[in-house]
């Protein structure tokens, strides 16, 4: 067919579709004249038009519903022998494939066999690089990780196999809420010493997430797949996930932007991953939200090299730095490597309650605590000293309020300034619990300002701008500067 | 088209995601038959790309057409799986005409579908990608017109001719 034979088809087909259905034939052939052919592949697709009614009008995916929802694995394979392996049972599926116990018969051990699904494996490059990297991977020894036996191919089929870890991923745990500290602190040294071993021979993982982390039996912390993780087209996260609302998203919310855009990724884009694992497993939630609009509208921010904002702070400030470090959007502004990563982590370990938060930026946050304290000290004493020119009881009754909003807000903020310094883990909590006194007690404070400048106006002139101009400075402080050190401090996103 | 390959990789984890959501509700739909409101979630993310971030795609065509070709490549790779996974070589096939009979309830070879589209890319790509926006990306008549910038008159005209082409192509009746 050519372009132009069947633009000159197109043309006939419409104009006899206009036609009564009883006069096309006569129509067509008046139309083409001795073009045969041309009558012929019209009046035929016609009556496949005809046929085939509402043909296509079903979108794909509800056409192909359940090929989508089969994640290409139903064939069990318990009880099957592959190999020297003898398949006891299936203990998990994940985006590669399905992954079953089974017994080496050589070596009388039982290991984790992993089925590749074919999407892996058809393309021979793909393929390739995927026995390359499970060499490598082969080689490393940790604690901490998982290790990869062997690659074997079997009558066509690639199977991974691994040492059998039994235990609850972070998945499951997650769904009890967030770790508790001491667990937390626990976990994210063990995943990061993984990281930092595995770095250490150029293996990257590219896909951490909780379902790839198993907690074993005995407390060991196990993450899995390392170096041989891939998540691009068809590999999904498990089966059920989607079909509920508003659960946790699938690998695209852990990818660093660099990965997400397809660009090379190394080491460092398993620190940003290491940063959404370590916030998801301090709050319960996963830092983007939980609908994928608003993960891909962030990670699109990221892409763009914006630096996604956090909703909020966590409730470690050390750890709060180090994910924010973590989740930066260029590869370059985050740790330098995974030992990096990992020394802080161990330094929060040692010293929770002293770990400095801002440096510089929470300094200038307690800066502002304290003059805007000092001048909210300084107010009842003026008020004091102009009461006598305001009528009775005016002047006492302004004096009295201004006393005690000014002793409410000094209180406070010299109460957080000294958290800041002493307890800076429980700041974000307590600036959270007093704020909205502060606030109260400040925006009142100003008011009475405000009536005393104009109750004393005309008599006293220049002191009436001062107390207007201090009220000014008191609102202004608190509408404008304190939101900027406080996120400057990072306590508050 | 580098470019465009690239952001189909990176659209796909999120496109394969949106799919399994579609395909689910599609699947708990309560009356057979009625047909899916294809405003998809993909829209939706797109429209809000676009208020935070306007031009990190060139458009909305642009989108969207980016998006109909993942799914399609995701749809038939899982399609090309399957038939592997069940024979020998025989793909699970219902004819159309089996199909209708049995109440609108079509199973199409997405495989042959996928071949014949690449036929008529040959002699019409316009018709080809109409097809793979309307099919493979759930876009509504209107949508579509806007995607690829012609009226929506046009679009039903090209649909009406292209889908009798590729229903008789997979029928495998031979052209006339």
């Amino acid at each position: 067919m050519n372009p132009a034979r069947w633009k000159q088809i197109n043309d006939l087909f419409h104009a006899a579709l206009e036609r009564d259905p009883a006069t096309r034939d006569a129509f067509l052939r008046g139309a083409a004249g001795s073009d045969e052919a041309l009558v012929r592949e019209v009046r035929s697709l016609l009556a496949s038009h005809r046929r085939s009614g509402e043909f296509l009008d079903q979108p794909a995916w509800g056409v192909a519903a359940d090929l989508i929802l089969d994640d290409g694995a139903a064939l069990s394979l318990v009880g099957r022998r592959i190999g020297t392996y003898v398949v006891v049972e299936e203990i998990g599926r994940g985006g590669m494939g399905v992954v079953y116990a089974a017994e080496d018969a050589r070596l009388g051990r039982t290991v984790a066999l992993k089925a590749l699904t074919p999407e892996y494996t058809r393309d021979p490059t793909r393929r390739e690089r995927l026995i390359r990297e499970a060499r490598a991977a082969a080689a490393l020894s940790h604690p901490a990780i998982a290790t990869i036996f062997a690659l074997e191919e079997i009558d066509g089929h690639l199977y991974i196999t691994s040492e059998l870890v039994r235990g609850r991923t972070l998945r499951d745990e997650l769904r009890d809420g967030p770790l508790p500290p001491a667990q937390l602190q626990a976990a994210l040294v063990a995943i990061a010493e993984a990281l930092a071993a595995a770095h250490q021979r150029g293996i990257v993982h590219r896909d951490l997430k909780p379902e790839n982390i198993i907690r074993r039996d005995d407390g060991q912390i196990k993450v899995l797949d390392f170096g041989i993780a891939r998540s691009p087209t068809a590999s999904s996260p498990t089966a059920t996930k989607l079909t509920q609302a508003g659960v946790a998203l699938g690998t695209p919310g852990y990818m660093a932007p660099e990965q997400f855009s397809g660009a090379d990724v190394d080491a460092r884009a398993d620190q940003f991953a290491f940063g959404v694992l370590a916030w998801e497993l301090a709050t319960g939630e996963h830092p983007f939200g939980t609908d994928p609009a608003s993960v891909i509208a962030r990670m699109t921010e990221l892409m763009e090299g914006k630096t996604a904002g956090l909703s909020r702070a966590l409730p470690l400030p050390g750890l709060d730095r180090i994910v924010r470090r973590c989740l930066r959007a260029a590869p370059a502004e985050r740790y330098a490597s995974a030992e990096a990563l990992l020394a802080d982590l161990r330094a929060l370990e040692s010293s929770p309650a002293r770990q400095p938060m801002g440096g510089d930026t929470l300094w200038w946050w307690q800066f502002h605590q304290v003059a805007i304290a000092v001048i909210d000290a300084l107010m009842p004493i003026a008020m004091w000293a102009i009461r006598r020119w305001i009528d009775r009881p005016y002047g006492s009754i302004l004096f009295l309020i201004a006393l005690a909003v000014a002793t409410i807000s000094v209180t406070l903020r010299l109460n957080l300034y000294f958290t800041s310094r002493v307890h800076p883990s429980m700041l974000v909590e307590q600036r959270n619990r007093s704020f909205s006194a502060i606030v109260i007690a400040d925006v009142l404070l100003g008011v009475l300002l405000l009536v005393a400048a104009s109750l004393i106006a005309g008599e006293h002139d220049e002191l009436s701008a001062l107390f207007l101009s201090v009220a000014v400075v008191v609102l202004a402080s608190l509408g404008l500067i304190e939101p900027a050190t406080t996120r400057a401090a990072g306590l508050k996103a | 088209m580098e470019d465009d390959r690239q952001s189909v990789d990176s659209l796909l984890p999120i496109v394969y995601q949106e799919l399994r959501r579609l395909a689910a509700s599609y699947i708990r739909r309560e009356r057979p038959g009625q047909t899916l409101q294809p405003t998809a979630l993909v829209h939706e993310a797109y429209l809000r790309l676009m208020k935070d971030k306007p031009g990190r795609w060139q458009n909305r065509a642009h989108f969207c057409a980016i998006a109909a070709h993942s799914m399609r490549q995701i749809l038939i790779e899982r399609a090309r799986a399957r038939g592997a996974q069940k024979r020998g070589g025989v793909r699970h096939r219902v004819t159309l005409d089996e199909a209708l009979v049995a109440g609108g309830e079509r199973s199409i070879d997405l495989v042959a579908l996928d071949e014949a589209l690449e036929r008529l890319a040959a002699f019409d790509p316009e018709q080809a990608r109409l097809v793979e926006l309307r099919f493979f990306g759930g876009l509504t008549v209107e949508e579509t017109a806007e995607a690829m910038n012609i009226s929506p008159a046009t679009v039903k005209r090209h649909w009406a001719v292209a889908c009798a082409w590729l229903a008789r192509e997979l029928q495998g009746s031979p052209p006339a």
